[in-house]
């Protein structure tokens, strides 16, 4: 009976998320202690460059907020079994084209400014998730492989456009675009540069959660997911479904790098993502696709990655170091639900 | 090797699935091990492989007890079992599955594991048609079955587990099969053939026990029992539910009209069928499997594109080349293997029974309401367990059939296709789901049952065509009379003559 007790809090959320927890903090001790230093002084030093102060509080935030919409965009497909790894290449389009409609249209000023640009964005993010889309649903040609190659070529035409043809004159051979106008910002808060696209996602995040599990449509996809076999005897169509969740989940990434674009640096440069796309994907994964449990991964992957900055500075250690946290972690959350799953079995 | 199980007790939950059993299994002798569904044979033979630990009993080898904590275990002391959900890995040939499973493949295999001395000795003994090198994913069920039997064969056993082995084999497979299970017996090898089929220990056995609700309930030699003894000691009682077919009312217009079709599937093509089905008739399809039965089913139901023809309902196209396969809940469709080609394995119950009325819920589905709807309709067709949140694949491979059913049956279609309805059922449930069936037929539903049960066919269906590499080798009425030109159909010995 207490066994019994025992393995079933084991396999609650609550359960997962303490033993995931000390995974963590047990695998990053011993990295601690690999580099010749104190685990226990470390992990506060990461707490406290993490959270520890309003400024790095928000610092955090501003780095989670991308990270939450590309994992919103990751999950998406994955409801119908598709692993887009497209996220980052679809960040980095959308920003293209977000920039590129407030650079040329000029025309469109006051109010309507800042929704249109937020729309190019998100229509740009579709429009390079088009690409592999069609591969996958004309060709059989695998999505993984696809979005993951296509993403160096969004993040290149990037590089190309603030080097060449957009780079602004004034700013004296620094590769950026000119400066977005106030009226294309997004609002932000706090005194600092939490934006408006925080409480967008999160939103997101809840509305997606209610048509994944509420609707006729999110059932449907569970069903050509798991048996596509038994989905042509439902009626559905894989292909139609393929292109609304990837098209979707492109937009919300797109979103995402009109948003940081335009809002957290304020012109367009090369490699302004750090990896949003990435981080997001893995945040998808922590959170099994679950749309809700991906707000807090993505604020507790987006604030590990913050604290780089801060560890350089406290601790004498570059901040490369978070990356390392942030793969153990992600070995640490896979490795505790896949060890409670196959004892489930 | 002698073996005993004794005392076996085994608990799942609320079932008592194996209460204190104790058995004896000989060296050379064929033990058949008779029970219904759930009535824990399956559990005992689990055991038996190192599958399951039993609560209490004692597994005992020539006089000593032995521990069995893993399949590996249970063969390395020479035990071995076919299963009854295939245990091959589909996307990789024959040869390479029965190397995969080989001791004796060495390291390097060479291309397609071509190079493995003796590696298809059994296979060819058993199933001299199937390709060695096709992808097991291609082949049919039957076939499947067969590299299942001659992976397990491969290995050096000396007790050798059948689990349901005829369900899936035509008259002329199960009689090789059978003889060929003679001759391991006569070596001096125990095997065990689990089955519900009275025929299998009629065709095969020396000995016979059954079980009942977990429950060895009697042993005795085959010879000395006739069926009538058998079926009592099976279902506990005289009353075994009898179904007929009613004649049918032979009209002029077909209900059904299967028009000239040809189409290509993954197992198989089809070509220039044509078959006319009146309202409540039971067309019945024989022929050994992979002669294009999946592929006519498909087409039928609207799953596979056709090539060429069209199905029509009471004179209405419903499928046709370049129309959008889309059933319109006119054809209910019950396919074969429904964990692979009728259901959600991961989705609960609830889900996989509104499957076909999906695109009909609101647009914010009612969970509650769906999991009454399921509730009620396990009920109706006795699916068990009946919890509508469980998840699909937990079912048993029975359970999942009468799942199936329904929800296509459930309907008011104007087609069933049935293919191999009764696959893993018992005497009970099978004959229940044959009263379904007809009973849709006195309804004015047109039956297509693919079946490879040629007594069944013979029995219940009003007439019989025979699938012959694809076409249709002949069309007649049913009854005993037809045996022999169904035969000489589906061998193809008077192929389009």
């Amino acid at each position: 009976m207490k066994s019994a007790f025992v393995s079933s809090f084991a396999h609650s959320a609550a359960g997962r998320l303490l033993l995931s927890t000390a995974a963590f903090i047990t695998l990053a001790a011993a990295f601690f202690l690999l580099i010749g230093r104190s685990p226990w002084e470390m992990l506060s030093l990461l707490a406290q460059a993490a959270v520890g102060d309003g400024f790095a509080l928000t610092e955090s935030l501003v780095r989670a907020t991308p990270i939450l919409l590309c994992a919103l965009a990751t999950a998406l497909p994955a409801r119908l079994g598709l692993i887009s790894v497209g996220a980052e290449g679809q960040l980095y389009f959308g920003a293209l084209v977000g920039t590129g409609f407030v650079l040329s249209a000029t025309a469109v000023a006051g109010p309507l400014q800042l929704p249109s640009m937020l729309l190019a964005g998100m229509a740009g993010g579709a429009a390079w998730a088009l690409v592999p889309t069609l591969l996958r649903t004309r060709l059989q040609i695998n999505e993984t492989i696809s979005t993951l190659l296509i993403n160096y070529v969004a993040a290149l035409l990037v590089t190309w456009v603030v080097y060449g043809p957009w780079k602004n004159p004034a700013s004296q051979g620094w590769p950026a675009t000119a400066e977005f106008p106030e009226n294309a910002r997004l609002a932000t808060y706090f005194d600092s540069r939490v934006h408006a696209g925080l409480w967008i996602g999160m939103a997101i995040a809840v509305v997606a959660h209610m048509i994944l599990t509420r609707t006729r449509w999110g059932l449907g996809l569970d069903v050509l997911r798991s048996n596509p076999r038994a989905g042509v005897l439902a009626g559905l169509r894989f292909d139609r479904h393929a292109l609304a969740v990837m098209l979707l989940g492109g937009a919300l990434a797109g979103l995402a790098g009109i948003a940081e674009t335009s809002t957290v640096q304020g012109r367009l440069q090369a490699s302004f993502s750090n990896g949003a796309g990435f981080s997001g994907f893995l945040v998808a994964w922590l959170a099994r696709n679950h749309c809700l449990r991906i707000v807090p991964m993505a604020f507790l992957v987006g604030a590990l990655l913050a604290a780089g900055d801060g560890m350089q500075m406290l601790a004498q250690v570059p901040s490369s170091v978070t990356l390392v946290a942030q793969g153990l972690l992600f070995v640490a959350v896979l490795g505790t639900n896949g060890m409670l799953d196959r004892g489930a079995r | 090797m002698h073996l005993s199980l004794r005392h076996i007790s085994k608990r799942f939950g609320a079932t008592l699935a194996n209460d204190d059993v104790s058995l004896d299994i000989p060296p050379g002798r064929v033990l058949a091990l008779l029970g219904e569904n759930g009535a824990g044979k399956s559990t005992l033979m689990k055991i038996l492989y190192g599958m399951i630990r039993p609560d209490t009993g004692d597994v005992v080898i020539d006089g000593r007890p032995v521990r069995l904590p893993s399949p590996r275990a249970a063969m390395d002391l020479g035990i071995g079992m076919v299963f009854q959900r295939f245990s091959l890995i589909p996307a990789l040939t024959v040869r390479e599955n029965l190397a995969l499973a080989n001791p004796r493949t060495p390291w390097i295999v060479g291309s397609g594991a071509r190079r493995v001395p003796g590696l298809l000795d059994r296979l060819r003994d058993i199933a001299p048609d199937v390709d060695p090198d096709a992808r097991v994913s291609t082949l049919p069920v039957g076939q499947i079955q067969q590299v299942e039997l001659a992976k397990v064969l491969n290995l050096e056993t000396r007790l050798l587990i059948l689990d349901e082995p005829s369900a899936v084999l035509s008259d002329a497979e199960a009689e090789r099969l059978w003889s060929l299970v003679r001759e391991i017996a006569a070596r001096g090898i125990g095997v065990v053939l689990i089955t519900h089929k009275l025929a299998d220990v009629r065709a095969c056995a020396d000995d016979v026990a059954v079980m009942r609700r977990g429950k060895l309930v009697g042993r005795a030699e085959a010879a000395d029992t006739d069926a009538p003894a058998l079926l009592r000691m099976l279902v506990g009682d005289d009353t075994v539910a009898t179904v007929s077919a009613e004649p049918v009312r032979r009209n002029a217009l077909p209900r059904i009209w299967i028009r000239d079709v040809s189409a290509d599937g993954p197992s198989g093509t089809i070509r220039d069928i044509d078959l006319r089905i009146a309202p409540g008739e039971v067309l019945g399809i024989a022929g050994v499997a992979g002669n294009g039965q999946d592929t006519l089913a498909d087409a039928c139901a609207g799953v596979t594109a056709l090539r060429q023809g069209e199905v029509t309902v009471d004179g209405e196209t419903l499928f046709a080349p370049r129309l959008e396969p889309r059933n319109h809940g006119r054809v209910a469709y019950l396919p074969e293997q429904p964990i692979r080609n009728a259901v959600g394995p991961d989705l609960s119950l609830a889900v996989n029974l509104s499957l076909r009325c999906l695109r009909s819920l609101p647009w914010m589905v009612d969970r509650k309401q769906m999991a009454k709807t399921a509730a009620d309709l396990m009920e109706r067709f006795d699916v068990r367990p009946p919890e509508p949140g469980r998840r699909a694949e937990t079912l048993s491979g029975g359970n999942l059939q009468k799942l199936v059913a329904a929800r296509e049956l459930s309907g008011s279609p104007a087609l069933v296709v049935a293919c191999y309805p009764t696959m893993g059922l018992d005497v009970t449930a099978s004959a229940a789901m044959y009263a379904r069936l007809f009973a849709m037929a006195r309804e004015g539903c047109a039956v297509l049952w693919i079946s490879e049960d040629l007594d069944d066919l013979l029995r219940y269906a009003h007439r019989i065509a025979v699938l012959f590499r694809g076409r249709i080798a002949g069309v007649c009425d049913a009854g005993p009379a037809s045996r022999t030109r169904i035969g000489a159909w589906m061998t193809g010995a008077e192929a389009f003559a």
